[in-house]
């Protein structure tokens, strides 16, 4: 399957500030409780907040924010943190459009019938070039349509 | 049919320009079709929206209180096959159009048709003279550049907004690749 994702970068700025904040603080105490009031030690021990905070950031961005696209021929999923949001076969839907939402981010509508049910895919997740993932999407659409056949056994009378 | 490779990138360009919002001084277009059938007629481009902008605190408020919250379309197609482009089949395209104004209660919509060859005496004249207010028409012509515009607002917009002269400068000095 193929995979289409990106960090987003302001949603994990947001989520890591306050951990970065907050290990700042914590790093400060110490260093107080060990005499430790200027110097550059105190700078760069001040300076490891960043990372801290920013993988604590990480570990809440990943687990509910951060978007991946997988599809292949057949099949789409749209995962978003720990769990899969939507998810079908390309074969379900008649159409596609790119959508626009009040924000001017663009995401892949799929439509069983024009203004009838659809899902959207969030491209503004992701790094996929709206317009090529839509005409990719709209080849797959436009394939003709087989049906599997399952096979029953039939028991010889 | 698909349509060759230059006007493919005009129409692209066009759709680009569009999400981008270059027709947010008329309408905020914000959902995007390509090779979308209204009957028995295919249009390469097929835009939708309203004509109340999002924009964001002030601009919204200035959008909720002064205007009108209208649904409008753009449609794009472009005509290759067989000789000139003829009022004739320019008709049938407008039929389409009118067609999805009636369906989907449309205020207005912009008709966009290119062509590869020049554009004739007669389609000129027509689109010149055409005057109603719901359907602005705009026809261009991908070899000469040359353009005409319906006698209403929504078709002057087609080249005062949209910039369709701009685009098809574009495409002849080969800025599309």
């Amino acid at each position: 399957m193929e995979k289409m994702t990106r960090t987003q970068v302001p949603l994990l700025s947001a989520y890591s500030s306050p951990f970065v904040l907050l290990s700042a603080l914590g790093i400060n105490i110490l260093l107080f409780n060990l005499g430790v009031t200027a110097g550059s030690l105190r700078l760069l021990m001040l300076g490891a907040a960043v990372p801290i905070g920013f993988s604590f950031g990480r570990i809440i961005y990943l687990r509910r924010s951060h978007a991946e696209i997988l599809f292949d021929d057949r099949t789409f999923r749209v995962h978003q943190g720990s769990r899969d949001v939507v998810d079908g076969e390309w074969s379900d839907y008649s159409m596609v459009s790119i959508i626009l939402d009040q924000y001017g981010r663009r995401s892949l509508r799929l439509y069983k019938s024009l203004n009838g049910d659809h899902v959207d895919l969030p491209l503004f997740k992701t790094n996929a070039e709206p317009q090529k993932f839509r005409d990719h999407v709209q080849s797959l659409l436009s394939r003709p349509k087989t049906r599997t056949l399952s096979l029953q056994p039939v028991e010889a009378s | 049919m698909a349509p060759p490779r230059e006007a493919q990138l005009l129409i692209d360009d066009l759709e680009r320009s569009l999400i981008r919002g270059r027709a947010r001084w008329v309408a905020d277009l914000n959902e995007f079709f390509r090779g979308y059938r209204v009957k028995d007629t295919e249009f390469d481009l097929y835009a939708r929206g309203r004509t109340r902008n999002r924009g964001f605190f002030l601009s919204r408020f200035f959008a909720w209180t002064a205007l009108p919250d209208y649904s409008v379309s753009l449609f794009c197609a472009y005509e290759s096959s067989g000789a000139h482009l003829t009022v004739e089949k320019l008709r049938r395209r407008m039929e389409a159009v009118s067609h999805t104004i009636r369906e989907d209660e449309l205020k207005w919509a912009w008709l966009i048709v290119l062509s590869n060859r020049e554009l004739s005496p007669e389609v000129v004249s027509f689109v010149s003279r055409y005057d109603r207010n719901e359907l602005g028409l705009g026809v261009a012509s991908t070899k000469s550049q040359q353009m005409v515009f319906s006698n209403n607002q929504i078709g002057r917009s087609i080249g005062k907004h949209l910039s369709l002269r701009k685009l098809l400068g574009g495409l002849h000095l080969g800025e599309n690749d």
